[in-house]
């Protein structure tokens, strides 16, 4: 028998806010985590905009005896662990730490870590590497700095895997609480962006203006050029609805069932054909028992990348375009930029919907490639039962997720969470 | 039909010590030491210039051409290659055209494909990033194996990527074991690779746990790791899966824990807390009693903190029995592969169980009274193994245990 997985809790540090509350506020009436970059000269590049964090202290989280052993990947993961447990409601003690743990979506790490790492190594020689960098270097750090602040000492891992880790660790923490291996799991991703990492980015031409044009997020618009980089983290509190319920917890969602698939596209590229994420979307729908009409709203991993999104927009039709009500798609991304390990940034997101009835906008969508029922540029209320969470790869991997709502605990129906 | 039970019906190797797996018995049980000088890159300016190197890998002669492409990494074409060799050992090569949309691949990773990533960046720092490749850029992100992989063998399954250092490759064999369980796939390519790469020599040189001549696993004169470096692949099926296409199987995944110290980024729990919890959830997920071990494949790094707190691990979980399960740790003759280690080490594992024989722990000649358990020292020992266990435990306190054993109609203690 396996259990039932709720979200009894989140907790995010993202260009649009830390902390719940002023993530969805700022979310939700559609303002963009998009500006010109500040952190380091961008004059050389083409490409001038990222959505970084800025609205973030780390002392407000983190002890100091800790927080000056971590980079700042492990101080926007650990402050977003710390907030998931507090919004669960969870603490952590001597008799229930061994069966808390957590699984994290980490894509490039500390780039900016790595680089200092490399530096000396290459300018000055190995015997000149300091080895206080090391810990840092490595993707599994972040996970590593959450237990050892927080205390939880049961599963811990690290998923590194393109632009899906975090959807990938989310549904391998659901599938622990499914089998019983853990009371609790935290569970999502984090990525930073760095000075060094965006001149490499720029430089391959990944990133909008690819064409030239006027430089912006756009997902699934015509006018589309490229994503714009991000950064942030995003965690969620994973249950068992029996462990939820026997605490007093009110959970935002339940994990209905999730779907992974690959396709056999060339590394770091995007397959055509759109059979990889038509069968993750149907594995997901059919794990958790659902027909394609049933689907309200899908959370698109569409960044304004011209293959992603054509990609995605093919396969949702596929799936969903036969039908005569059609779910709503809208892409945050739009407003956040490509954070890489985004997935606990977007099931946060994905869990506010439910628990507010509110559809995100999806920013820069003016002229859709393809005629589906996308939230545009303004926000939409409509109350989400069954959302779909997608999240796509370069290299062709692929996770959907069904959240479901639980019924009577959230939305326009009853209780405020 | 089969209980929700996994079996391993391939495997494939490369490391310092063998080409492929039916070399790699060979030389683990000659006890043979692939430990030597590094010649991949440069040493002159590290405080030490040996590892457990890969030895005359030609990716292009040994990956047949469909199979091979120019942006693969070393650690992409060692792990190309172990997958190759295991699909040919289950009798999977070719694919069936009705199995590639239910067989996925999960690789365990460390360094990946940083010795041609730290290219870039050397590039980048010298302000030459208009010289950067492609190539060597796509390789900073831990997926390029999985994908390779899944692309040449045109696969449509779950794909992943783990990288919690020194415990990725375990945990790959895991949680590809719970994806077949699950139902979310029949067959899966699983195990772990790792190059020798300049970061990683740097960064195990920087926190001095390397020994500068080769690794002595629990002797007492131990200085530190061996690097190393190689790719180890399974293939896992449903027993239903396996016993319906008349597979030949090699052994069983019977159970996995992982766990995580909580305590120090580098340093391992002086108390073995963390160890001994991972060991214990990985037999109760087996269902296994202490006493049905019969040979432990250890972590056994031979840095002085490893060894003594698995020593003390081992105790904790199995009491007065630890003196009597003999415990050794093959990274005296291949080092420490890293990311590749725990998936190489289970090769091991299922080699020792198939052909009946404990691989020895070499170099280590001096007793250390810290480190007093059987550490089968004194060469390989012929002996019939149905349940191991093999541990792997990383930076950032992560750890993961693997149970293997022998593979009976009716499950290992049930006939």
């Amino acid at each position: 028998m396996t259990k039932d997985v709720v979200v009894s809790g989140v907790g995010m540090v993202t260009p649009l806010g830390t902390g719940k509350e002023d993530f969805a506020g700022n979310l939700f009436t559609g303002r963009s985590g998009i500006q010109p970059i500040t952190a380091f000269d961008t004059s050389r590049f083409a490409s001038k905009l990222g959505a970084a964090v800025t609205d973030f202290n780390p002392k407000d989280f983190i002890s100091i005896r800790n927080r000056r052993r971590m980079d700042r990947l492990s101080l926007m993961t650990t402050a977003s662990a710390r907030m998931a447990l507090d919004d669960a409601g969870v603490a952590i003690t001597t008799l229930n730490r061994d069966r808390i743990g957590i699984i994290l979506g980490v894509t490039y790490g500390s780039t900016d870590v790595a680089a200092r790492f490399m530096g000396a190594l290459f300018t000055e020689g190995p015997n000149l590497v300091s080895p206080i960098l090391v810990p840092n270097t490595v993707m599994n750090a972040p996970a590593g700095h959450a237990s050892i602040e927080l205390g939880f000492r049961g599963i811990n891992s690290t998923v590194n895997h393109h632009e899906v880790s975090a959807e990938t660790a989310i549904a391998y923490a659901a599938a622990e609480i499914q089998k019983g291996r853990a009371d609790v799991m935290l569970a999502g991703g984090a990525d930073i962006f760095s000075a060094f990492f965006f001149e490499i980015l720029t430089h391959f031409k990944a990133l909008s203006p690819m064409d030239g044009q006027e430089e912006g997020a756009r997902p699934f618009d015509v006018r589309r050029n490229g994503p714009v980089v991000g950064e942030g983290a995003g965690v969620l509190c994973l249950e068992s609805r029996e462990h939820a319920l026997a605490r007093g917890a009110i959970p935002y969602c339940e994990i209905g069932g999730w779907g992974l698939s690959s396709s056999p596209a060339p590394p770091t590229d995007w397959p055509s054909d759109p059979k990889g994420p038509v069968l993750a979307i149907q594995r997901a729908l059919a794990a958790a028992g659902l027909l394609a009409d049933q689907v309200d709203y899908v959370s698109a991993s569409a960044n304004g990348g011209r293959k992603l999104d054509g990609l995605e927009a093919d396969a949702l039709s596929r799936v969903f375009g036969a039908q005569p009500k059609q779910p709503l798609i809208s892409s945050i991304k739009g407003a956040l930029g490509e954070s890489f390990s985004s997935g606990g940034i977007r099931a946060a997101a994905m869990a506010l919907s439910i628990r507010d009835s509110i559809l995100p906008p999806t920013l820069g969508l003016k002229t859709p490639l393809q005629p589906l029922n996308f939230v545009m540029e303004r926000r939409m209320n409509a109350p989400v039962v069954n959302g779909l969470l997608n999240g796509f790869s370069s290299g062709g991997t692929f996770a959907s997720m069904v959240m479901k709502r639980m019924d009577g605990s959230t939305g326009l129906d009853g209780v405020v969470r | 039909m089969g209980n929700g039970r996994v079996v391993i019906t391939g495997i494939g190797s490369i490391n310092a010590i063998a080409r492929n797996a039916a070399e790699f018995s060979t030389a683990l049980k000659a006890g043979r030491c692939g430990i030597g000088p590094v010649t991949v890159f440069d040493t002159a300016a590290f405080p030490t210039q040996t590892g457990g190197e890969v030895k005359a890998f030609s990716p292009q002669e040994q990956i047949p051409s469909p199979f091979y492409g120019k942006r693969m990494s070393r650690a992409d074409a060692m792990a190309m290659a172990a997958t190759l060799e295991a699909l040919r050992d289950a009798d999977l090569f070719p694919m069936p055209d009705d199995l590639r949309e239910d067989t996925g691949v999960v690789i365990g990773g460390g360094a990946g494909g940083m010795l041609e990533g730290e290219m870039a960046y050397q590039r980048y720092l010298c302000g030459h990033v208009d010289a950067v490749r492609f190539s060597d850029f796509s390789a900073f992100c831990g997926a390029s194996s999985a994908d390779h992989i899944v692309s040449k063998l045109q696969l449509w399954g779950p794909k992943a990527t783990f990288m919690t250092a020194c415990s990725s490759g375990a945990t790959a064999i895991g949680y590809a074991r719970d994806l077949i369980r699950d139902g979310m796939a029949n067959v899966m390519i699983a195990g772990g690779t790792e190059p020798l790469a300049r970061t990683t020599y740097a960064a195990f040189n920087a926190l001095k746990a390397v020994d500068p001549e080769y690794c002595k696993p629990f002797d007492r004169n131990r200085q530190g790791m061996s690097l190393g470096e190689g790719a180890g692949i399974m293939i896992l099926e449903s027993l239903a899966h396996a016993l319906g296409r008349g597979a030949h199987i090699h052994g069983e995944i019977l159970g996995y824990g992982v766990s995580c110290d909580a305590n120090h980024m580098t340093a391992p729990d002086p108390e073995a807390s963390g160890a001994a919890r991972c060991m214990q959830m990985a037999l109760a997920d087996a269902g296994v009693e202490v006493a049905a071990v019969d040979y432990i494949n250890a972590h056994g790094t031979a840095t002085p903190a490893n060894d003594r707190m698995e020593t003390i691990g081992i105790k904790r979980v199995f009491g007065d029995r630890a003196y009597h399960i003999p415990v050794s740790s093959t990274k005296s003759m291949i080092g420490h592969t890293l990311g590749a280690a725990g998936a190489i080490e289970a090769v091991a594992s299922v080699l020792a169980i198939a052909q009946g024989f404990i691989p020895p722990t070499v170099h280590s000649a001096v007793p250390d009274p810290e480190c007093d358990l059987d550490y089968v020292t004194e060469g390989a020992r012929e002996a019939a193994l149905n349940i191991v266990l093999s541990n792997s435990f990383a930076f950032g306190g992560n750890n993961t245990s693997l149970v293997l054993g022998r593979y009976t109609p009716r499950g290992i203690g049930h006939d």
